[in-house]
């Protein structure tokens, strides 16, 4: 009997022995954070995943899209999911809306979040760089791409709050009381991180043409300071683009519609594109899931934007985009062939009989059997493809900053900084209009040239029209829109051509309201006013 | 516990009147086989009683009217009734007196009246016309302070809350099968359960330490008895349907939509420029999925033994065909426990295999019955899969088309569980000293095969491959656990203890592969792997725990008065980090009962025992490697082309300094047993705080993490409630009857939130310090404006008026913070969704053969989210809506209903209190009405029992909650009331038919 006590009782005891080491358990199902941030390929990697940040629903994949298009005049939706096209109107019910809302202010922070991590670790004294350069232009990148992020949420939100740092999860990050004070915070922080980021990104990529270039750190800035309203800091950055070193990279596409299309990437009239590609097939919609190494890296542009009928036709064009296209015939006397790539629209047919395809995804306007009213509308065609049946997505670059878009900032940069067009801002108008066969401002047919070449005024307000055209639908109008500012006067004109600015309130609808959940749960985080 | 009252005494009375004298004789035994001496031997004639006593070898021999049923009584043991024949062998079983009754309560048992901790028991009987359901649901209205709520979903489990909220990480308590882990999950058969004992407090589940925060379900199955082999069959079928929304039909939907239309280009809604062009079907969604159908359950088990050995196996089958199209469930269950004695060696197995085929339902189709228009066909050649749902034109709609989704999209999944464990007992002294080592393995494997086919079920869907998907889960358990146990009685003082250790180790792991393009031969699916021709892809990963414990309890009784228990027990997990992974958790519990003292002197009550206890329990139910921080290697970016990239990043934050959350309990209970056990009761006050909750608590999303909020400890929380259980049972005439009736309350306030907030806020919910969790957070609606001056009339105290641009017919929202407009800061709280009380009646009346049994459960003062109505929200973006609906209209001016408004949703927004309602409810969840052939005409026959029964199933609910069922699966901690369109409660009528020879 004693014997068996024994026996039990060191058996017991040889059991708990052997087992003390069995609650040590690594997760090997990703490798350890204490493992990582040790070489220059891990912040290579951290670096790449920042980059991967453009292909989500939220950033580049869709939303965006929607959201900057659908609130600029030139864009509308009529989407039949009621509260996505009430997002585009200043209609906002629920602050907390994923599609257009939460989705974007979350995986724009999981990009800042991405890009925190390399800055924090890049500096580490452990890791060993091939050279000092090429750890320069890392924290170049990771700057710009940074600073990218952040350009698009101010666009957005204004009252962003500033995080330079890889989060925690008690992180309480502040904004301001006042969204002008936070803009100003944060354009003045990545003004000074992109000057960095200019000054050690390399002027050309060989290859791997997703990492900016010193041309895209200036069209960047460029962008930021004519928000930022600093026309001196602007100008040099164009002035670098335009006439500096810029000069010889940089040119405009001899045809206007090889900026759009994806058998024509990455030509010389870019200077920064996001890269997409269906290499990635996984055959459904499969954008957001982050632990998917096969998930999309295609963009959902085009069936996002695609005519009735087709694919989600969430957004769409106003007609007056159409009518101030015609306003003006080339030197030949034909429409702007930048409405037939622009736009879709029932009378294109009859307006442009010099182009023989009139398909939209391989069916005539009129196959379409529209609706008398539908006949009246206009969908987007700018950055649609061959593809047929229309894809959840498709691999056509986006082109984030483009020469023509740099010549009208120049333009319009000078204009504000001489108060008045120079020559060389007239120049810079001119180039933008002849390439697509207008014939040079002073000779327009329609607009009074000579009064736009000599005043402020004139030269301003045809630049709004000329940026309304040639950049029509690319995320360029409403942040165009936030620069020359909402008064009653242009909120009225705005809502003459577009019936959703009769619902603007000036002092809300300027910016978005801030995401409800995360100002409930952050009490340093003012929503934006009158929300 | 009154059916055995009424067996007792029906057949008692069947007796009476005939006179024929006969003798009878035979031998009385224990169930262990061993003769008993001293049993009293009885029956009733006339106004008499002729009675005998066994003698030493258990042997009497009586002088009866033929047909008489004799009574042998015994202390200590279960009185038997047993028609009188001329060679009796009556087996009596060990007392099932209320009062001593055992329960167990972990690594041994008490005798009921020596409870100190709180416990809820439920025997064999009560279950016995629950049986096609899972165990949870057995076990609804039948205990105080534990909240079910099953949602009707084939092979579904229910779930299952003791005494609240303690946790915020799985509240569902630890099941223990014969002494191993279980999990709510396992397709344990009812049928073979003898009783389930519910541990609610820190004394009697502390002995489970860090599992047991959410209290402790033990469940013992059936063991055999000496005895001859005994045949049980069970037979039932339970016919159920499912209840219906009353939606509009096409007609109605019509007339509607096209207000809402012409309210919306009247408001210059933009965009809206004339009206749908509907489709022209009449389509009735829920007439096309749903329809009554059958569970069928099936039972034979066999059991008897000797005195060595004893056995117990059987065997079942259920099939539920789904009262929703594509759904289903099938089980099979097979189980053998045995166990053995020789000398001072005692083992037993308890084997149990089951395996379960379900058919999924894709998706929720209750959300779609009201989304989708009745106006869609279900069928549209002209869609690219041949199935109707929205167009732009004829019905502006993203609704999903359920039977779409599912002719679609399926998946069948496959479940086994092999689940048996093995003990060896030595007995060093005899009923005093022994050592038992218990050993369990459970082993899971799962697989769910998808076949995606080609087509769309809803507008706006792109051109989805088909493809194919297998997935796996697999996982094993293994669990030792060596224990000593000690009991002695010297004179008055009584101790027993218990000490052991427990090692708990736990591997799972996942694979999942997809292929697209799978081979189609006409209208079929290959879904073989091999012959698909699109990508492949693959995923897989795995989790892995342990635990380690050592505990010990001592109970100490003087003098059957004075009660003491402490219990203690240490912890180690593998899923906190190393320096604060060991924590130890005890209770101490003392009783004293009065009716024992000298000084009482109350004849009329049999017992009467206070009780109190104290006690720390832990969890850690998170997940495996919560504290540590990994690096995501899955994303990828484009550089140029088709050149792809390898992205590496921290993605899900983490916190890794986590330790234990505790719960503290204290509790307060009084028993009562009077007028000889005819009335029961008892009473339980409790106070339990929850301290350091392990909670995944959504970030902010400006820190960027994603994967899931990470597990932080994030408060505390305190829950107090009060828990009343009283029976009476009796018997007039041939009449027998017993009511056991429970209520409890249950209310928790939040003392602390995570990452130092004072509220934590969902889109629905606040949850303040000092206030219960997540109470009701929306904008709180006045009414409806009637007129263009009631719009100018709705101002704030400096007369800006609020709502400039609505229109008359539109909703009245309270400007809380009156700045003179509707923003976030005018949300409010209105209502709490937590019940004030819960109750549960059992109703059992016998007469003769027949009895009926009345069970009965309900919640009140809840307040609930109506999902449903929300869903349907005015015709803003087409949806269907209900019958009775009648919106503001200048001829009918609503004074709740706004105007029909599409494209708009300003008056349909989700977090606005019109969608709250009242969700107090009593539901007669079980009425059945059984036979039981009386033993005395079929102790002729060599059978033993025949029971018929019919139950009629949540047919009877009283509530005023206008959604399909008051009784709904909620949808997480902070929004406990939200009926998202839940699945609703099946409506049912079972007949059952039990065998026993």
């Amino acid at each position: 009997m004693k014997r068996f006590l024994k026996i039990s009782l060191a058996a017991v005891a040889a059991l708990s022995l052997s087992s003390c080491g069995a609650l040590d358990i690594q997760n090997e199902n990703g490798l350890s954070t204490g493992m990582f941030w040790k070489s220059q390929d891990d912040i290579n990697s951290g670096l790449n995943a920042v980059y991967g940040m453009f292909y989500r629903q939220g950033t580049w994949t869709r939303n965006i899209y929607t959201q900057l298009n659908g609130m600029a005049d030139d864009g509308v939706s009529y989407a039949g999911w009621t509260e996505l096209n009430e997002w585009t109107k200043f209609n906002y019910t629920n602050y907390n809306f994923a599609e257009g809302q939460t989705k974007m202010w979350r995986e724009h922070w999981t990009a800042v979040n991405r890009a925190n991590q390399v800055l924090d670790n890049i500096d580490n004294p452990e890791i060993t760089y091939d050279s000092e350069e090429y750890k320069l232009d890392l924290k170049a990148q990771a700057l710009w791409l940074r600073s990218f992020y952040y350009f698009y949420m101010v666009a957005l939100w204004d009252n962003v709050p500033l995080i330079l740092h890889t989060s925690s999860a008690a992180d309480k990050p502040a904004n301001s009381k006042n969204p002008e004070d936070q803009v100003n915070i944060v354009f003045t922080q990545i003004e000074e991180d992109l000057s960095w980021a200019a000054e050690h990104l390399p002027l050309t990529r060989e290859k791997e043409v997703a990492r900016p270039t010193r041309g895209a750190a200036y069209g960047l800035l460029a962008k930021v300071y004519m928000q930022h309203k600093k026309w001196d800091k602007a100008a040099e950055c164009l002035e670098w683009i335009v006439d500096g070193e810029g000069k010889s990279l940089y040119s405009l596409q001899k045809n206007w519609a090889d900026n759009f299309s994806n058998k024509t990437e990455d030509n010389s009239e870019s200077l920064y594109e996001i890269q997409f590609s269906l290499c990635n097939y996984v055959g459904f919609d499969q954008t957001d899931n982050y632990l998917d190494a096969n998930a999309q890296l295609g963009t959902q542009i085009e069936v996002n934007q695609s005519p009735k009928g087709t694919g989600w036709n969430n957004v769409e064009a106003n007609r007056w985009v159409v009518e101030y296209f015609k306003r003006e015939k080339t030197t030949e006397g034909k429409n702007d062939p930048r409405l037939y790539y622009t736009c879709w629209y029932a009378e294109a047919e009859a307006d442009f009989p010099e182009f023989p395809d009139h398909l939209m995804y391989q069916k005539k306007w009129s196959d379409y059997k529209y609706s008398t009213y539908d006949n009246k509308r206009v969908f987007i065609k700018k950055y649609s493809t061959d593809a047929y049946p229309l894809y959840y997505w498709n691999d056509n670059n986006f082109r984030s900053l483009r020469l023509a878009d740099m010549l009208l900032l120049y333009a319009e940069c000078i204009n504000e900084m001489e108060k008045g067009p120079t020559a060389k801002a007239v120049q810079c108008l001119d180039a933008v209009r002849t390439r697509v066969g207008l014939p040079a401002i002073a000779s327009s047919t329609y607009y009074d040239g000579a009064k736009i070449t000599s005043d402020y005024d004139a030269f301003k307000e045809h630049i709004k029209i000329e940026r309304a055209l040639e950049l029509a639908f690319e995320c360029v109008r409403w942040i165009d829109l936030k620069r020359w500012g909402f008064t009653e006067e242009t909120v009225a004109e705005m809502a003459s051509r577009d019936e959703d600015y009769t619902h603007f309130v000036l002092g809300r609808h300027e910016r978005l309201p801030l995401p409800q959940k995360d100002c409930d749960n952050n009490p340093e985080l003012n929503q934006n006013p009158n929300y | 516990m009154f059916k055995k009252v009424l067996t007792m005494i029906l057949p008692l009375l069947l007796s009476v009147g005939i006179f024929a004298q006969t003798r009878v004789a035979g031998t009385v035994a224990d169930s262990g086989g061993e003769p008993l001496a001293g049993v009293a031997v009885f029956t009733q004639v006339g106004a008499s009683t002729v009675s005998a006593l066994t003698d030493e070898d258990g042997n009497f021999s009586i002088e009866v009217p033929e047909g008489s049923v004799l009574t042998f009584s015994m202390m200590g043991f279960a009185t038997r009734l047993v028609a009188a024949s001329e060679k009796m062998n009556v087996v009596l079983d060990e007392e099932r007196n209320v009062l001593d009754e055992s329960v167990v309560i972990g690594y041994g048992t008490v005798k009921k009246k020596d409870l100190l901790g709180s416990v809820s028991t439920v025997r064999e009987q009560s279950l016995q016309d629950r049986k096609s359901g899972g165990v949870i649901q057995s076990m609804q209205g039948l205990v105080s302070g534990v909240n079910i709520t099953s949602s009707g979903q084939p092979g579904s489990n229910a779930a299952i809350k003791i005494r609240g909220i303690g946790s915020f990480t799985g509240n569902s308590p630890l099941f223990i099968v014969d002494g191993s882990y279980g999990g709510s999950e396992l397709g344990l058969n009812v049928e073979d359960i003898e009783s389930i004992q519910v541990l609610k407090d820190a004394s009697s589940a502390a002995i489970y330490g860090s599992r047991a925060a959410s209290g402790v379900v033990i469940i013992t199955t059936k063991k055999g008895k000496a005895g001859d082999l005994k045949v049980k069959f069970d037979a039932g079928v339970q016919v159920y349907w499912l209840p219906r929304y009353d939606l509009m039909n096409a007609e109605t939907y019509r007339q509607y939509d096209d207000m809402a239309y012409q309210n919306a280009i009247l408001s210059g809604v933009s965009g809206v420029k004339g009206l749908q062009n509907h489709y022209d079907a009449d389509t009735d969604w829920q007439g096309e999925m749903l329809s009554t159908a059958a569970i069928q359950n099936y039972n034979i088990s066999l059991s008897g033994g000797s005195k060595s050995v004893n056995y117990y196996a059987s065997v079942n089958y259920k099939d539920d065909n789904g009262a929703l199209k594509y759904s289903g469930f099938k089980q099979v269950g097979f189980r053998v426990n045995t166990s053995g004695r020789k000398g001072i060696f005692e083992y037993g197995e308890n084997f149990f295999f089951t395996k379960s085929w379900t058919s999924n339902l894709t998706g929720n189709p209750w959300a779609n019955f009201i989304v989708m228009p009745p106006t869609v066909p279900v069928y549209d050649e002209s869609n690219p899969g041949g199935f109707g749902y929205g167009n732009p034109d004829r019905a502006n709609t993203y609704g999903l088309n359920p039977i779409a989704q599912n002719e679609l999209y399926h998946s069948d999944n496959a479940q086994q569980y092999l689940y048996g464990d093995i003990y060896g007992k030595v007995d060093f002294i005899r009923d005093i000293f022994y050592a038992k080592l218990n050993f369990s393995y459970k082993n899971y494997f799962g697989e769910t095969s998808t076949l995606r086919k080609k087509g769309n079920w809803t507008m706006g869907q792109g051109d989805d491959a088909a493809y194919i998907g297998y997935q796996t889960a697999k996982h094993d358990r293994i669990l030792v656990e060596p224990t000593l146990n000690y009991a002695q009685t010297i004179r008055n003082h009584e101790i027993s203890a218990v000490a052991g250790f427990s090692y708990d180790v736990f591997h799972e792991e996942y694979r999942g592969e997809t292929k697209l393009d799978p081979l189609v031969v006409g209208d079929k699916y290959i879904t073989s792997f091999n012959s698909a021709t699109g990508t492949q892809t693959c995923t897989g990963s795995y989790v892995e725990y342990n635990l380690m414990s050592y505990f010990a309890r001592v109970n100490y009784s003087y003098g059957d008065r004075y009660l003491v228990q402490l219990t203690a027990r240490r912890d180690g997990t593998s899923r906190l980090p190393k320096a604060t992974r060991w924590s130890s958790f005890g209770s101490a519990s003392i009783g004293w009962r009065i009716s024992k003292e000298k000084f009482f002197n109350v004849s009329w009550i049999d017992d009467l025992k206070i009780r109190a206890n104290y006690g720390t329990l832990g969890n850690t139910n998170i997940g495996a490697w919560d504290y540590q921080a990994t690096i995501n290697t899955a994303p990828r970016a484009i550089m140029y082309g088709d050149e792809k990239v390898i992205g590496m990043t921290q993605s899900n934050l983490t916190n890794n300094d986590l330790v234990w959350e505790r719960k503290t309990t204290a509790n307060v209970g009084v028993d009562f047993s009077a007028l000889g056990t005819r009335l029961t009761a008892s009473a339980e006050y409790y106070y339990s705080k929850s301290s350091d909750l392990l909670l995944s608590l959504p970030v902010l999303m400006t820190t960027g993490n994603e994967g899931g909020a990470p597990t932080v400890n994030a408060g505390s929380l305190r829950n107090t409630g009060v828990e009343i259980e009283v029976g009476w049972h009796d018997t007039v005439g041939d009449f027998s009857y017993a009511v056991n009736g429970n209520i409890s309350t249950c209310s928790n306030r939040v003392l602390d939130l995570g990452y130092s907030q004072t509220v934590y806020y969902t889109s629905l919910s606040k949850s303040e310090i000092g206030k219960p969790l997540g109470m009701w957070y929306l904008y709180k609606t006045l009414g409806i404006f009637q007129s263009s001056k009631d719009v100018k009339n709705h101002v704030n105290s400096e007369g800006k008026i609020i709502q400039p641009d609505a229109k008359p017919g539109d909703i009245i929202y309270d400007d809380y913070n009156d700045d003179g407009q509707i923003t976030s800061e005018d949300r409010q709280i209105v209502g709490s969704p937590w019940a004030k009380l819960y109750a549960g009646l059992n109703i059992s009346l016998g007469y003769k053969g027949l009895d009926l049994n009345i069970s009965g459960y309900g919640r009140f003062g809840q307040m609930v989210y109506n999902g449903a109505r929300a869903t349907a929200a005015d015709f803003s973006t087409n949806q269907n809506n209900f019958n009775d609906y009648a919106p503001w209209t200048v001829d009918n001016p609503s004074t709740t209903t706004p105007r029909a408004l599409y494209g708009d949703t300003r008056n349909t927004r989700g977090d606005q209190d019109r969608w709250l309602e009242n969700g107090s409810f009593w539901r007669f969840s079980d009425i059945t009405l059984g036979y039981s052939i009386p033993s005395r005409i079929l102790a002729k026959a060599k059978i033993e029992a025949v029971r018929f029964s019919v139950t009629a199933k949540n047919l009877v609910t009283f509530t005023k909650y206008s959604g399909l069922d008051p009784e709904f699966a909620d949808s997480g901690i902070y929004t406990i009331g939200y009926d998202g369109c839940s699945f609703p409660n099946p409506r049912s009528v079972q007949f059952a038919l039990s065998f026993t020879f």
